[in-house]
């Protein structure tokens, strides 16, 4: 833990009521300190405040140059890297709208979410989204520019419309030379309740819809997040998720202008284990298909331990859950108890940790998806504060969490400072507060059916208990009523399924059946290597799949979670989904979650055969 | 029953982990192919086959036998020949020499004279240069003397690593040709590894893609070649995209 002292941010100057306006405070006060890193050549290289500034400020009056007038809207199309970030805040500080666009979209996507937002500008990450949006320009009327950062490949392209960010920021830079006061006028355009930017969600019935995130929706969800988990500027985030997914976004982009958090790009995604390694992040934010994997890798890994190995591994996490145990009851362990923790971290849990990277962690956050409570147990055991934290693209991200401390299994937390949480006669969980959107863009319809005076309608269903902690059911539309009438909610039992290092995600199905069933889609890594030690040969993952054995396996596992559940709520059959979805398919979410709709769409057949 | 099973082979180089588990059966004399690309472990899997290297976990089973941890020798005996990749002939022995090394642990003179008859059939240019030491030849003709010389043992199965590498078309299409007939003349069992994609699968009958150590596909030749994804990334056949020129690759699904 070789975090020093900690210094925490200080708070928003007066007068600091939008996203530009923080972000200029920021990068005078930490001029010299680091913003974030990103990996070149093999080295981490670091970016300051002062040059994170310099580039939005470049960006920014460029596109005021290539005429963007305050609220147009400018998307960017790429992956993780410095400059999704500098062309995030260039937009916003000159009154623009950024919009975020998947690198997986296809072309029709891309002409989706350009056309309903009508975006004028568009920064692609390189020649493949590039080549995107020239499929499709021609139905853009309101397309003016294409700005590319990275143009290896593309030396010989010559296009009216497009040009490389090089140029863009030499067109700031001049600008800036012949006004150096214009930029901080433009600062001050933007209001609080101006777009700051549009997050475009998959609908599951219908087109993707566009949640228009104002500058007030952003600081205000800060302002009460603050309140509730510390943030110090020396902490590190590695960041990799999808940054035009709302949870990204808000831990990374916000958090650097919040809370200093330096921001630290994983190289790509199957980089991830190793990024993680390097950096060491003390913040970590990831979905709970990311914790199942360090948890199936420390598992795995104790299989191939040895037997003493094993021994002292089980009794140091029957430490660890004792400790635990007294902490989530707000209690301070008794002294023998702290001092055989400190040894069993010193001895077992530590090396284990750092065999993921998360030796240094101070605070781990999950969010986006549900979690098994069996899987917080686990790293809490292990010393690791993990939280759960809910919310929607539509609440600005975090509307619960779980407070320091206060760490309760099974819930997503309380509501946070300023949010007001209620539940309808249906079971529906309602948010109201300053962080909740202003409406769907172009679409007062589905903005008036979801917010009524004032209240988010979730579609999510759940209870608040006693202590004041949300539980979530499921999802509304989700909910599975079966031809015996029974109302069973899918989620908790694929929870269950999913904490199974076999079982990397589960769809259970019986909506209007006499019986549940499931489509499973296995760990690919961990049934290989069950597969491997127990000589059952395969070739490809279909016939991986396929083998009488590893149905076997899995249905024990199925057999397992069944015994935690009631008659009618248990898996009676199950197929195993024998292609590899990656990405860029349809039936998986950006985030890793599989789709519902489009899982009972597209293996239809298979789930006939179960009935 | 396949001629030849491998079930769940885990091969290393030191600590490296060239093959993760792979399991493909071969047919008698049929011709499969595996394709990969450079480490895909291609390699890796005929040494392990032919006993130069030992595999970690798993069996291999030839003709209703197991040859996992036998020695090369052994293996050969029981009429598996490799030749591997670079042509490895000896290059300060005539091709005749080499010949005879090929024919080494056999003691039927008669049969070998037969086989040496059978050889400069199907490689003429051999008999043609049989004083020559194999150093001087071209690369083309290396090759050939490679096959040659593994046929000398007569064996059930050929293995061969890469026999288009740094050929010229005509002499890799020359090449194919034989090995075509040997399979079906001799009824010969062919386990081909290549990168020449396009080669390999308009000659074999079933054919295994292996990718990082583990096998992707497997499916008749014809049908792969019909696949997106080979199509894409073995035999270089995409889409144009709206530029003309389109140099980014799209991720490969394997379905």
């Amino acid at each position: 833990m070789a975090l020093g002292k900690l210094q925490e941010a200080g708070p928003p100057a007066p007068g600091v009521d939008t996203v530009p306006k923080l972000f200029w405070q920021r990068v005078t006060e930490w001029a010299d300190r680091t913003a974030m890193r990103e990996k070149k050549f093999g080295l981490w290289q670091d970016i300051t405040w002062r040059e994170y500034g310099r580039m939005a400020r470049y960006t920014g009056l460029a596109l005021v140059e290539l005429g963007l007038r305050p609220r147009d809207r400018a998307a960017i199309i790429s992956d993780d890297i410095p400059e999704w970030l500098y062309c995030d805040m260039g937009i916003q500080c000159v009154g623009g709208t950024t919009v975020g666009i998947y690198p997986t979209d296809s072309p029709q996507q891309v002409e989706y979410v350009m056309g309903h937002s009508g975006s004028r500008f568009y920064f692609a990450e390189d020649e493949e989204q590039l080549d995107k949006i020239l499929e499709v320009r021609d139905r853009l009327p309101d397309l003016k520019k294409i700005i590319i950062y990275d143009m290896e490949g593309l030396r010989d392209f010559r296009d009216p419309m497009a040009m490389s960010y090089d140029e863009l920021l030499e067109l700031g830079k001049q600008a800036d030379q012949r006004d150096p006061e214009a930029f901080e006028k433009l600062l001050n355009i933007p209001g609080p309740e101006d777009t700051a930017f549009l997050v475009y969600t998959s609908g599951t019935t219908g087109p993707p819809k566009g949640a228009m995130i104002t500058h007030r929706n952003v600081l205000a969800g800060f302002h009460s997040q603050r309140q509730v988990l510390k943030g110090y500027l020396e902490d590190e985030l590695l960041t990799f998720l999808p940054l035009c997914h709302i949870a990204e976004r808000g831990v990374t982009a916000l958090g650097m202008i919040m809370n200093g958090w330096v921001c630290n790009f994983a190289e790509e995604m199957d980089t991830v284990p190793q990024d993680i390694r390097e950096v060491s992040p003390t913040v970590f934010f990831a979905v709970p298909r990311i914790w199942e994997r360090f948890y199936s890798a420390m598992v795995l890994r104790m299989k191939d331990a040895t037997w003493l190995e094993k021994k002292a591994f089980n009794l140091a996490m029957a430490v660890g859950k004792a400790c635990s145990d007294y902490r989530l009851h707000l209690k301070e362990p008794p002294v023998h108890l702290r001092a055989a923790f400190k040894l069993a971290d010193w001895c077992v849990l530590r090396n284990l940790k750092r065999f993921v990277g998360l030796d240094r962690v101070r605070m781990c956050l999950s969010g986006a998806a549900p979690i098994s409570p069996d899987l917080l147990k686990f790293y809490h055991s292990l010393g690791i504060d993990m939280r759960e934290v809910y919310g929607q693209t539509e609440s600005t991200g975090a509307a619960t969490m779980h407070y320091a401390g206060g760490t309760k299994f099974g819930t997503v937390g309380e509501a946070l400072p300023g949010i007001e949480i209620r539940i309808t006669d249906e079971g529906e969980i309602l948010i109201k507060g300053p962080s909740v959107f202003k409406g769907y863009f172009r679409d007062p319809d589905k903005t008036a059916e979801t917010v009524r005076d004032g209240w988010l309608y979730t579609g999510d269903v759940g209870l608040i208990d006693e202590d004041g902690h949300v539980v979530i059911k499921d999802r509304l539309k989700d909910i599975i009523i079966t031809s015996g009438g029974k109302n069973i909610t899918p989620s908790e039992i694929e929870n269950q399924l999913k904490f199974s290092p076999y079982i990397n995600d589960a769809v259970v199905i019986g909506d209007g059946r006499k019986y549940l069933t499931a489509l499973i889609m296995i760990d690919e890594e961990n049934v290989m290597k069950y597969a491997q030690d127990n000589r059952i040969p395969f070739t490809t993952y279909k016939s991986l799949t396929q083998a009488p054995e590893i149905n076997k396996l899995i249905w024990r596992e199925v057999e397992a979670v069944n015994k935690k559940f009631a008659r009618v709520e248990t898996i009676k059959k199950f197929r195993l989904i024998d292609i590899q979805l990656t990405t860029d398919d349809d039936e998986i979410t950006p985030t890793m979650k599989l789709k519902r709709k489009y899982i009972n769409e597209k293996f239809k057949d298979i789930i006939e055969s179960m009935y | 029953m396949p001629q030849l099973e491998v079930k769940n082979i885990e091969t290393y180089y030191g600590p490296i982990m060239a093959i993760k588990g792979i399991s493909f059966e071969v047919e008698e004399s049929s011709i499969v192919t595996i394709l990969g690309a450079n480490g895909a472990g291609k390699t890796s899997v005929l040494k392990t086959i032919s006993g130069v290297m030992e595999p970690e976990k798993g069996t291999i089973e030839f003709m209703g036998k197991r040859i996992d941890h036998l020695d090369p020798d052994k293996i050969v005996r029981m009429g598996i020949s490799h030749v591997p990749e670079g042509r490895e002939v000896f290059h300060d022995l005539t091709v005749k020499e080499n010949l005879a090394m090929g024919a080494f642990l056999r003691r039927d003179k008669d049969g070998m004279a037969r086989d040496l008859e059978t050889v400069h059939a199907y490689f003429p240019v051999l008999e043609a240069r049989r004083g020559q030491l194999a150093g001087n030849m071209s690369g083309g003709e290396q090759q050939m003397l490679a096959i040659a010389r593994a046929l000398m043992a007569r064996p059930k199965m050929l293995l061969l690593d890469e026999p288009s590498l740094g050929l010229s078309p005509v002499l890799v299409k020359e090449i194919y040709d034989i090995i075509k007939r040997i399979n079906e003349e001799q009824k010969t069992t062919i386990l081909l590894v290549e990168q020449n994609a396009w080669m390999a699968l308009s000659t074999a009958q079933f054919g295994y893609i292996l990718e990082l150590g583990r096998i992707v596909m497997a499916d008749p030749c014809d049908e792969l070649m019909e696949n997106e994804d080979v199509r894409e990334f073995y035999l270089g056949i995409k889409e144009e995209s709206v530029r003309g020129s389109k140099r980014w690759k799209r991720k490969k699904r394997w379905r």
